[in-house]
């Protein structure tokens, strides 16, 4: 009896010498981002993030504050849309706005149902370890450092022209494979997003009438599923795609975002490059 | 890590080597095994909630399904389990989960006071509070073990075993590192002084994988430097615990202690760079809990006292990890088990990061026809914040062979902002009274009726609490010794806040939740087929909850044992 005390004493002690360890270094944020792309030759992996959301959901600002954050380390390199739909999304009956489209319903199915909010998909990537695409907010951070140190496949530029008289919105998407992508289905999504908008949300001090929404999307150029890409992706080759648009009067332009990324279909839904700018400059 | 062809190989190897000796075979091997299949037909329905999940919208049909395979022979315990998911809603009740594969095999052998395992092993140390391994097949949890195990047995009274492995997820591998060790002793009394003693103590050290590390460390560099600090790779939990028989009495005492973990605690404030308030972060702190259970049997009368405290207990093989996902420990629940419709709809779960608890529990048997249970606990946080309080009582008539009657009341308040993450909503305050009446007519034929009726409290608006005033009626007819049929139906009399609304005049509905089941039992086959509507709510097992969304479908399901 008295050896296996000994002995459950040294075990003790062989797991206690152990406690001191090398730790990490970490680096909390000290207010000067931003990490930023700034021309097409210098453009680095820009990583897309789909948040879901709703005006019912009552821990999703807490979502919506994360991404804010993650936006100012970020910068542009990170592009954010925070897609209102589920269970969560219906309007209240004093909702000035009903933030619910056709493609964000498609979407939540598309990318799988949250399990729980906030949730975030990031380059709707599996990333190892995890069972679905959909993310708690613990990982985004992670993840999204992660994708930022792959070098894009492919490069993304667009321009965005709106006509002030028919509110119309032209989009030109050029893209620049950096690799010959020999992926079977490779896809180009374009969305709307408007920011600042000021109405009703469920939060945990109760239903705050002046929430101030941001990256709402507001509609899709393409289907939910995004748009085949058929022209070969070589490398050195520059393609060309053009998406128009007419606002709906309502929609404050000058607070308009558009996003296209490029993505694969089939089986993965990885995104290979993302890029957001202001409808208005 | 999937598991992958290599592993399949090597069982197909395994069991083919021992195809041959399949049953009672000369040499004495014996192979034993079960099978669990459950199929849902998704039927939508608007109302009610049961919709927009990819079942309803457009796959119809979802199943699970797990084989267990066992054989014994040369002193070995082999087994494999293939589970299957197809359009699943078990993993996430919202989504589809698609996958199958090898679930769990393991190999056992004892030699001589020496044993070993290796494979997915479910094990415990003390009640679960520093470790726990196991499956929970209505959540889907199964946090198996997978890796190696070693025990020795010094003499009958002493028993050392340790462990390290990693743990399962689903048909993927955690990367993080938990090994762990415990020491138990046995004393048992002279013959006849009804005196026995277990002590034992017990420690697991786990320790993040780098990848996880780097995903850690990139959340935190995204705080305030206030909120920040620097993770550490291990964490370490000890648990000193022991259960003494003397007499009519058992007591046992847990005392557990965790090192400093990071921990993602979601009630936790943080002001994010950008100057909004945010309820959920990540955290740095040690944590403890404190379990014990009093026990008296004696002639007809029962006593259990139990309390627990926790503080910081959240251990996970990720601290990214959000609810039944990655726990590496579990923590005993201080609630009565109900299994009645009604008086299961408010159940609270454990919680890690600050609860206080305690139960009483006492039945007497007045005669052999007449017993009576009472039933109490009581939970606040550390704060002294009601989260969770219930009375049930219990009172038992009957006549052996021929009838059976129980019925009671519970009293139940229930913290919503807590368990429902609904801040803002009332402390939920509900009576419920039922009746469980059996009569049996004949040989292995029966009949029994359940009645319950929940009376919730209003909030200030008027509005009953979540889903206001419940009826629950059911009837159970066993004609035949194979065969039972229930009808029940769950009837939303006096609907609250939550419960669903007309789509024009916005009124509260009133809505029906029947539900219908056929049982048939031949040996050790049991199948069912039921039609099921069924409310939202919450699912707990052993304290480890979830909330469930509405169902409406059919349901069909085989168990078999061989």
């Amino acid at each position: 009896m008295k050896h296996i005390l000994y002995g459950l004493a040294l075990c003790i002690a062989l797991l206690s010498s152990s406690c001191e360890e090398i730790p990490p270094v970490i680096n909390p944020f000290d207010g000067n981002p931003v990490d930023t792309t700034v021309d097409i030759e210098n453009q680095q992996r820009q990583v897309l993030i789909e948040e879901f959301t709703g005006v019912r959901c009552v821990q999703c600002p807490a979502g919506s504050a994360e991404i804010e954050t993650l936006l100012a380390i970020h910068g542009e390199r990170l592009v954010a849309v925070s897609i209102h739909a589920g269970d969560f999304a219906p309007p209240f009956p004093q909702s000035l706005v009903d933030f619910r489209t056709e493609e964000g319903e498609q979407l939540i199915n598309f990318l799988g149902p949250p399990i729980s909010y906030p949730s975030a998909v990031i380059d709707r990537k599996l990333f190892e370890g995890e069972n679905d695409l959909i993310l708690g907010r613990n990982d985004w951070a992670g993840y999204i450092a992660e994708q930022k140190a792959i070098a894009p496949r492919v490069k993304i530029a667009l321009k965005a022209t709106f006509n002030e008289t028919t509110r119309k919105v032209d989009l030109e998407v050029k893209l620049y494979p950096q690799e010959d992508i020999a992926d079977p289905d490779v896809r180009i999504s374009v969305m709307l997003t408007e920011s600042n908008i000021p109405d009703i949300q469920d939060t945990p001090d109760g239903k705050v009438n002046d929430y101030v929404h941001r990256h709402a999307l507001r509609d899709m150029l393409t289907s939910y599923l995004g748009e085949a890409i058929t022209e070969p992706l070589t490398t050195g080759t520059i393609l060309t795609k053009n998406f128009s648009y007419t606002l709906p009067a309502g929609w404050n332009e000058e607070e308009m975002d558009a996003i296209a990324f490029v993505h694969l279909g089939g089986g993965s839904k990885e995104v290979l490059q993302a890029i957001g700018t202001h409808i208005i400059e | 890590m999937k598991l992958g062809l290599h592993t399949l190989l090597v069982y197909l190897a395994l069991f083919g080597f021992l195809g041959p000796l399949f049953g009672q075979t000369p040499s004495g091997g014996r192979i034993s095994g079960n099978l669990e299949a459950n199929g849902n037909f998704f039927l939508r329905d608007t109302l009610i909630g049961a919709a927009n999940t990819p079942q309803y919208d457009r796959q119809i049909f979802g199943s699970d399904a797990w084989l267990n395979l066992n054989y014994s022979n040369w002193g070995f315990d082999f087994s494999i389990r293939f589970d299957v998911f197809n359009n699943s809603n078990l993993l996430n009740p919202q989504g589809s989960y698609t996958d199958l594969g090898i679930g769990r095999w393991y190999i056992h052998k004892e030699v001589e006071n020496f044993d070993f395992s290796a494979g997915y092993l479910y094990d415990q140390i003390g009640s679960g509070i520093i470790f726990r391994s196991y499956e929970q097949r209505a959540l889907l949890i199964d946090n198996a073990l997978v890796g190696l195990r070693v025990g020795y047995n010094f003499g009958e009274h002493l028993r050392v075993k340790a462990f390290s492995g990693l743990q399962k997820q689903q048909f993927e591998l955690y990367k993080s590192v938990i090994a762990g060790a415990s020491i138990e002793y046995f004393l048992l009394g002279k013959e006849g002084s009804r005196f026995t003693w277990a002590p034992g103590f017990g420690v697991v050290r786990r320790t993040l994988d780098d990848a996880t590390m780097n995903n850690l460390v990139a959340t935190i560099n995204t705080y305030k430097p206030t909120d920040a600090f620097v993770p550490r790779y291990t964490a370490y939990a000890f648990s000193l615990y022991h259960t003494l028989n003397l007499g009519p009495f058992v007591w046992y005492a847990e005392g557990a202690f965790k090192t400093k973990d990071n921990m993602s605690d979601p009630l936790a404030e943080r002001v994010t760079i950008t100057g909004d308030t945010i309820v959920g972060k990540l955290i740095q702190a040690p944590g403890s809990v404190i379990y014990t259970s009093l026990s008296y049997a004696n002639k007809g009368l029962g006593l259990t006292l139990e309390g627990k405290r926790t503080e910081n207990f959240s251990f996970r093989t990720r601290p990214q990890e959000e609810l039944n996902r990655g726990l590496i420990n579990f923590l005993p629940p201080m609630m009565r088990v109900n299994t009645y419709r009604l008086t299961a709809r408010y159940m609270p779960a454990t919680q890690e990061f600050g609860e206080l608890a305690v139960q009483a529990d006492a039945r007497y048997a007045i005669s052999k026809r007449t017993s009576v249970n009472v039933n109490f606990s009581n939970i606040t946080d550390l704060n002294g914040k009601q989260l969770y309080r219930e009375l049930f009582t219990a009172l038992l008539l009957k006549k052996a062979r021929v009838w059976q009657l129980t019925t009671g009341v519970q009293f139940q308040r229930y913290n919503q902002q807590v368990y429902f993450f609904k801040p803002g909503e009332p402390l939920l305050e509900n009576v419920t009274p039922y009746v469980d009446f059996l009569y049996r007519y004949g040989k292995r034929r029966s009949v029994r009726f359940e009645a319950q009726y929940m009376f919730t409290g209003e909030d200030s608006k008027g509005l009953g609490y979540d889903y206001g005033d419940w009826v629950f009626g059911l009837v159970e007819i066993s004609p035949a010794a194979k065969w039972t049929f229930t009808f029940s139906d769950m009837y939303n009399i006096g609907p609250g806040k939550n419960s669903p609304s007309d789509a024009t005049s916005g009124k509260k509905l009133s809505v029906h939740f029947p539900r219908f089941d056929i049982f048939y039992t031949h040996g050790a086959n049991r199948f069912s087929l039921s039609y099921v509507k069924q409310v939202e709510g919450v699912v707990c097992t052993g304290g480890v909850c979830r909330i469930e969304p509405a169902f409406s479908g059919v349901k069909v399901a085989v168990n078999s044992s061989f």
